[in-house]
């Protein structure tokens, strides 16, 4: 059935049509006198002399197909070099000048669906049954479309547009959010800059953050609670990199808005940063922050690197945070010889100037904390099957305080702090192929034993 | 809701309105619309009711923030100035993000004007008190419009409004309701957000060691929880950075003891149930929602007299002790029955005694426990919620 199915599509072919045409055509020269036969003869070799020319002819033609092909290939890889961060996944980092992309981070292909400009996407599902089974979930947690278009190639854009857990209505829980959308331009083979709403270049997870990429069925809690991915804001920014491994970010972007702060929602206590982000929808924007970091990858398989973020975020509002700032500051390494896996990072979030705010809030559960931190350190190891398949089984341990410290509170009405979360995540990644991965893991919590969990997801990323 | 009645202040009145109505507002105010300028000189005209005595301004005093300036549970009016209301006058400041009544998405009665919420605008709130026996009384419309076209002020009110406006009784009905509207809406004093709490917020004075502890003990959802149904925190109306309005805008029943002081509550027939009427008839069937009423705003709740729908209460701190001692020592609070049994909530038939809100802090206790809150820190409460003045000056 296949082998016939091949044949006639072989068929369609001008010279296979020829050649089947000759072959029926034998039997019947066989019956005709020798003249005529030669006379058929000759003019079947002219016939065929006809064909090869052709055949030459579409040789030819197919050569100057896959020229076009590798230009179009070529074209295409600049363009991906253009997208979505998160999506390009490695192949933006090497499109980037990164020496080294961690090796989970694949290089997918990327639909192409003009000249200049391809197609990316991402998304997850999830299921967990926490220890109260009652509360079992399942959800699809991100789906995630992205377009990167190159008009030169140095100048290019690239834009994400993301439904969180699948609904988003006035009376839904979902989200619809524009995540990224920036201009980048190569002012040299070393140097880039952007402008638009981007990523903030920090830590391990937040430019990257695809299933595909990152152990477990959910993010970690540290790059999640006490920095606040996915984190983008407004803003320029700017990447140099060298051929030993450097690169350096900076840039100047909007921050967060503290005159948002609820002290009745539980929302500051889950992640302080992610309570008071603005994610560039009518963003405030009196006070401007900077950021600036590194990444070095020196070493085949090695990333280590730190990044600041400082701003103010009263943000212009009469209120009695108006003075107040916001530093972050991580470090991260991530080490993967062979095929080990290991991670770590440490983050550390501060929000000065916030004594008078805190006395407004006196007696509501849920202060401004002056400071916030969190760790975690990570190790998987990856077996390699044919087809593309691996198997990651990974262990992850973390602390995290979304409330280190307070400040301003009045005597007798202290909030505790803390509580000092840890987690310790045992699970299994399964990549059918790089860019499909299937998941799971159970994660202890304490001190909230009530929250501990076991998980399945499904993601995929191109 | 304006029950425009109250003797006691007449002279007051006379002296903030300048007689005849021409008086406080003029077409030239400043910051006023045409409009609003000429509903502020409606509103301090007492020639518009009919004993010639009583004008909007006589119960919603300026200088109470827009509220009775006496402790009488019920004003009185009427051609006489002696037919009595029904409840207590609330304050008009701060309505101006009132939103009209609705049912939310969880079904929770919201928004709405009048201690009910029957009426759904400003100017619709304002029709009653024209009308009302035991206020302005003027019965009909008509009425009211021949008081407006002889008024001093007639002549804006064609210039705003046309010169054949008074020709068409409800429409110029309508229009002197909207000018009371627009007044209401464009005169900082209805809304000055100008009390030290707000300084506070703002980061431009402190609170004393006892107004911090009051404030502590208002926004603790363990202790006084009062910021449960009066949030207190900026944005807390969903607007971003907008200054707390203290109230929710939602309903409760709070089982207030029925206050004898009401004439009305003479008659042991007559029961006032708020949502479900008798003055509101259009949820008369939602016997769930009788005995609740509007989430007041505290802002200058310390410039009161009389506190509830029903005036129940003349102190904040009486009121503020019946919230945490109402289900701990009842005996304080409601009359033994002539059976000898206490009678909880007797204002509300027996069988819809369950609509009292039981469950939140700090009416979640009962007979015997420690109330949320003890005297001195009722006292610390106190002392924050009179931050909450307007006129306040570092």
């Amino acid at each position: 059935m296949i082998a016939a199915k091949g044949f006639l599509m072989h068929a369609r072919h001008p010279l296979a049509v020829a050649l089947l045409a000759l072959g029926l055509a034998l039997p019947r020269a066989a019956l005709a006198d020798e003249a005529a036969l030669q006379k058929r003869i000759d003019a079947l070799e002219a016939q065929l002399r006809a064909l090869q020319d052709q055949l030459t002819a579409i040789r030819a033609d197919a050569k100057s197909a896959q020229a076009s092909a590798a230009n179009a290939q070529a074209t295409a890889e600049k363009a991906v070099a253009a997208a979505p961060q998160a999506a390009a996944s490695g192949t933006a980092a090497v499109a980037a000048g990164n020496a080294a992309p961690p090796a989970s981070m694949a290089p997918y292909a990327f639909p192409q669906i003009g000249p200049n400009t391809v197609l990316s996407s991402y998304g997850e599902i999830q299921y967990n049954v926490p220890q109260n089974s009652n509360d079992a979930l399942a959800d699809v947690g991100r789906f995630v479309i992205g377009i990167a278009h190159s008009f030169t190639d140095r100048t290019r854009m690239a834009a994400e547009f993301e439904v969180e857990h699948a609904v988003t209505s006035a009376d839904d829980s979902g989200e619809a959010e524009v995540e990224q959308a920036y201009v980048e331009h190569d002012f040299t083979d070393h140097a880039s800059g952007k402008a638009g709403l981007f990523l903030i270049p920090v830590g391990l997870l937040n430019e990257h953050h695809e299933p595909t990429v990152y152990y477990g069925v959910y993010r970690n809690h540290v790059e999640t609670a006490i920095i606040p991915t996915t984190w983008r804001e407004i803003g320029v920014g700017g990447t140099w990199h060298d051929d030993t491994g450097w690169t350096v970010n900076a840039g100047l972007t909007t921050g967060f808005n503290l005159s948002k702060w609820d002290p009745n929602s539980d929302e500051g206590r889950e992640s302080p940063l992610g309570s008071i982000h603005q994610e560039g929808q009518l963003a405030a924007a009196k006070n401007l922050s900077g950021y600036a970091g590194f990444n070095w990858r020196g070493v085949p398989g090695l990333e280590a690197g730190a990044t600041v973020f400082y701003g103010g975020a009263g943000q212009g509002v009469d209120f009695a945070g108006k003075d107040a700032k916001v530093t972050l500051y991580e470090g991260h390494v991530r080490w993967t010889p062979g095929p080990w896996d290991l991670a770590a990072l440490y983050a550390h979030g501060a929000i000065s100037d916030i004594g008078d705010l805190n006395a407004t809030f006196a007696g509501a559960p849920t202060p401004v904390p002056a400071t916030f931190d969190g760790w975690y350190t990570q190790a998987a190891y990856k077996f390699t099957f044919g087809g593309g398949q691996q198997l990651g089984p990974f262990i992850r341990y973390e602390q995290y305080n979304t409330a280190r410290s307070y400040v301003g509170l009045p005597v007798g009405f202290d909030v505790p702090t803390g509580p000092n979360n840890k987690a310790t995540t045992l699970g299994l990644n399964y990549w059918l192929t790089p860019g499909v991965v299937f998941k799971l893991d159970y994660q202890w919590l304490r001190p909230d034993d009530t929250q501990s969990r076991f998980a399945l997801g499904i993601g995929y990323a191109f | 809701m304006w029950p425009f009645v109250a003797a006691l202040t007449l002279s007051i009145t006379l002296a903030a309105c300048g007689g005849g109505g021409g008086g406080a507002g003029s077409a030239g105010d400043p910051g006023l619309s045409d409009r609003a300028a000429l509903g502020k000189k409606i509103f301090f005209d007492p020639s518009l009711s009919a004993s010639g005595r009583m004008a909007c301004s006589t119960c919603h005093d300026p200088a109470f923030a827009h509220a009775q300036n006496n402790a009488l549970p019920v004003q009185s009016g009427g051609a006489g100035l002696d037919v009595p209301g029904f409840r207590a006058v609330p304050s008009l400041n701060y309505l101006e993000k009132n939103p009209s009544f609705f049912f939310d998405s969880e079904g929770t009665p919201t928004g709405g004007f009048n201690r009910d919420g029957r009426a759904q605008t400003l100017a619709d709130q304002a029709q009653r008190p024209f009308l009302a026996a035991h206020e302005m009384a003027n019965g009909t419309p008509d009425v009211v419009v021949q008081k407006l076209a002889a008024a001093a002020y007639a002549d804006d009110f064609r210039r705003v409004f046309g010169s054949a406006i008074f020709a068409d009784i409800d429409t110029a009905f309508l229009r002197a309701r909207q000018a009371l509207e627009a007044y209401e809406r464009e005169d900082p004093a209805f809304h000055p957000y100008d009390s030290k709490y707000d300084a506070f917020l703002a980061g431009r004075a402190t609170l004393t060691a006892q107004e911090i502890r009051g404030l502590a003990l208002y926004q603790d959802p363990t202790k006084g929880n009062c910021s449960g149904c009066h949030p207190s925190a900026r944005g807390s109306d969903g607007t971003p950075n907008s200054p707390p309005l203290f109230t929710d805008f939602t309903y409760d029943n709070l089982g207030l003891p029925r206050n004898m002081a009401i004439p009305a509550n003479a008659d042991p027939a007559y029961l006032d149930m708020g949502l479900c009427g008798p003055e509101r008839t259009d949820l008369a069937g939602r016997r769930d929602l009788c005995g609740a009423f509007k989430v007041p705003t505290l802002r200058n709740v310390a410039t009161r007299k009389v506190f509830f729908h029903n005036g129940a209460f003349s102190s904040l701190k009486d009121a503020l002790t019946f919230y945490v001692q109402r289900d701990t020592n009842p005996e304080k609070w409601y009359p033994m029955g002539s059976s000898g049994a206490l009678e909880k909530f007797n204002d509300l038939p027996p069988d819809l005694a369950g609509n009292v809100n039981t469950t939140e802090v700090p009416y979640n206790r009962k007979e015997g426990e420690p109330p949320a809150l003890t005297d001195a820190e009722i006292d610390d409460v106190v002392a924050f919620l009179q931050t909450l003045t307007d006129g306040y000056t570092p």
